[in-house]
């Protein structure tokens, strides 16, 4: 069960990932033709991004401290103290991002400069953020990893 | 006639209004909330153990506190704000990166 909650995390994470890019790119050409499309793909955002959230949170909350425990005692302690511990904070910026990203997309982004503008810098701050989030969680879990080799776990490697 | 130009060119400054306007501003403060919260939570070990009290998890309480912000903010901003398009945009980016570049800087100095 914990792996499906930990397998779930990323992927939403990662559609939440490419909901932002047809954000952006249904807002940078936008018309009267795709303002729904726009409105739709904002929500997407926002589902991807919640749903990502409460996976990593139940899973952090429940089944994260022993891996804490492994990395702290394996070669890559900082893979916790410096990139959990960040990533378990920046993960609010897409967060908040996405929760906002609706109410922006609300707007008439074909007549209004200003709210498209709104819209795109907000996608694009959400991919960013989640790409970097994506990849803070590979070097966690390579963390785990490499304490495990460390340890001469057998198939570890 | 007169109506249908003057619409279209208060869409086309670039004016952002309404909920867009004032939870846009929210949410640049909550980000920049988010990363002195982290600050402080990080350095000041009984709000930690504060935070931990009220929900079991610091980082739940985290986040909580970040809504709250959004939430509340932005419903005290509705009807208040009206703010150039663009300057939400940078005011938004600035807090994106302050506020992601904070944590990191942070957490790799600490």
């Amino acid at each position: 069960m914990s792996d499906i909650i930990l397998l779930a995390h990323p992927a939403f994470g990662v559609l939440g990932i490419l909901a932002s890019v047809w954000v952006f790119v249904e807002a940078l050409n936008a018309s009267e033709a795709n303002a729904s499309r726009v409105r739709i793909a904002a929500f997407a955002v926002a589902g991807c991004i919640i749903l990502a959230w409460a996976f990593g949170g139940y899973w952090f909350a429940n089944f994260y401290p022993p891996e804490k425990a492994i990395i702290l005692k394996g070669p890559w302690p900082w893979a916790h103290t410096f990139v959990m511990e960040t990533k378990e904070r920046l993960v609010y910026i897409p967060l908040i991002l996405a929760l906002y990203l609706p109410l922006a997309a609300a707007a008439n982004v074909a007549r209004n400069r200003g709210a498209r503008a709104v819209v795109m810098t907000v996608a694009a701050f959400i991919a960013l953020n989640g790409l970097a989030i994506e990849g803070a969680g590979a070097i966690v879990n390579y963390g785990v990893k490499v304490a495990f080799v460390h340890a001469g776990v057998e198939g570890a490697e | 006639m007169d109506a249908t130009p003057t619409a279209a060119a208060d869409n086309n400054v670039g004016v952002v209004k309404g909920p867009a306007a004032s939870f846009g501003l929210a949410a640049a403060v909550a980000i920049l909330f988010n990363t002195a919260l982290a600050w402080v939570e990080d350095a000041y070990q009984p709000l930690n153990a504060y935070m931990t009290s009220l929900t079991g998890d610091p980082w739940r309480t985290h986040g909580f506190a970040d809504a709250a912000v959004l939430f509340v903010l932005g419903y005290l901003f509705v009807g208040r704000v009206s703010i150039s398009g663009t300057r939400l945009s940078v005011l938004l980016a600035a807090a994106c990166i302050v506020g992601g570049g904070g944590l990191v800087l942070w957490f790799a100095l600490t």
